[in-house]
């Protein structure tokens, strides 16, 4: 399977809609996936173990559902670095632009995307 | 294996011992393919000759509790539904609380439990693929009445139907559910060698009334694995025709 940024997002869609037995059009790429679609950490196990079946990589888990993201920015205030560098150092797939989106967004709660899930296995040359 | 993803398959841990193998060729006349694993060359030999023309009907897979690498032929078996799991492999490990060595304390805990917590990760993600599985852990009567010099062994039973219990409890929502089996004195292994004492084995009837046979302990392991559905989840069932329900005859 030829992998263009599409084919991975709708892939994921597929994925999230079976996990979560959610109507396709509740998932979008601007889809939080706590807050809006109501991922569960179990869920978030399922999805993992799918996106490894359907894509034949393995997930590296915390980097791709931006676990220890809070835990990034305290350590890069703490040793009063850029957080910006710190946070892309650490998840490499995030570009500029998505990484200030999440730096505005954290304080509200969990930030992850499906547009999220999407770079970080395009970011992984799947084919 | 063409058609592999549609017969049923079964992962049977500690697959040498005498109960395993019973429930093995009970799986067999069920149509569900049995993954045995084994510790060691003599376990392997064991299957091998205790089964015989069966043998050919099963797959071997070497898996040690005391050498973690051998994990990777759990996930290279793991690539493939598994469907059930009987869990029988458990080391013994008699000695007074008192009287233990830290290093022996160490490996036992490590061996019997830890590496069982990564070997559960595994099967249970394996089997959220198809979102179902349903395992059996064998336990012992000793788990909750145990003797002197069996406090390790008790501890550690304990340890893992608490693994094996909270599995069913996070993964019942995914298809995934667990029971635990105590079985008390059974006719083999270290039951047998107990029973070995004319004078145990009168006591023990006295209390029991007749001995555990494997074909018992098989019976209930197919009603959990098969019958039962997954409303009996993450629960004890013992079989041992009453021995710890009473106060005890010491």
């Amino acid at each position: 399977m030829e992998n263009n940024p599409s084919d991975i997002y709708a892939v994921i869609s597929e994925i999230l809609e079976e996990i979560l037995d959610i109507d396709p059009k509740e998932v979008t790429p601007e889809s939080y996936l706590i807050q809006d679609l109501g991922v569960e950490s179990i869920d978030l196990m399922e999805l993992a173990v799918s996106l490894n079946e359907r894509f034949n990589i393995t997930v590296d888990e915390e980097l791709i559902f931006l676990t220890p993201l809070r835990m990034v920015i305290e350590k890069a205030c703490k040793e009063q670095r850029d957080v910006p560098t710190l946070v892309m150092e650490k998840f490499s797939f995030l570009s500029p632009e998505r990484t200030s989106e999440i730096l505005e967004d954290f304080k509200n709660g969990p930030v992850l995307k499906v547009k999220d899930l999407a770079q970080y296995i395009d970011s992984q040359n799947v084919k | 294996m063409n058609n592999i993803q549609n017969i049923k398959r079964s992962l049977i841990l500690g697959g040498s011992c005498q109960l395993a193998l019973t429930l093995v060729s009970c799986l067999l006349e069920k149509n569900i393919h049995p993954l045995i694993t084994y510790r060691n060359l003599k376990g392997k030999e064991r299957i091998q000759m205790e089964l015989g023309a069966k043998a050919a009907m099963v797959e071997l897979i070497h898996l040690d509790f005391c050498d973690r690498t051998s994990l990777l032929n759990l996930d290279a078996c793991l690539k493939y539904r598994v469907d059930y799991m009987v869990d029988f492999a458990h080391s013994d490990y008699q000695s007074l609380m008192a009287g233990a060595k830290d290093d022996e304390i160490k490996n036992y805990f490590f061996t019997n439990v830890s590496v069982r917590a990564m070997v559960l990760k595994r099967v249970a993600r394996c089997m959220l693929t198809k979102r179902f599985g349903r395992l059996v852990f064998i336990s012992s009567t000793a788990a909750k009445n145990p003797n002197p010099g069996q406090g390790f062994y008790a501890a550690s039973k304990l340890a893992v139907e608490a693994l094996y219990r909270n599995l069913g409890l996070e993964m019942a929502s995914k298809g995934i559910t667990t029971a635990i089996l105590r079985p008390g004195f059974v006719d083999v292994g270290r039951g047998q060698r107990y029973l070995k004492s004319e004078d145990q084995k009168f006591r023990l009837l006295k209390k029991q009334g007749r001995i555990i046979t494997t074909q018992d302990i098989s019976k209930a392991v197919l009603f959990l694995l098969l019958t039962a559905g997954t409303s009996i989840n993450g629960t004890v069932l013992t079989v041992d025709g009453g021995m710890t329900i009473g106060k005890g005859d010491k």
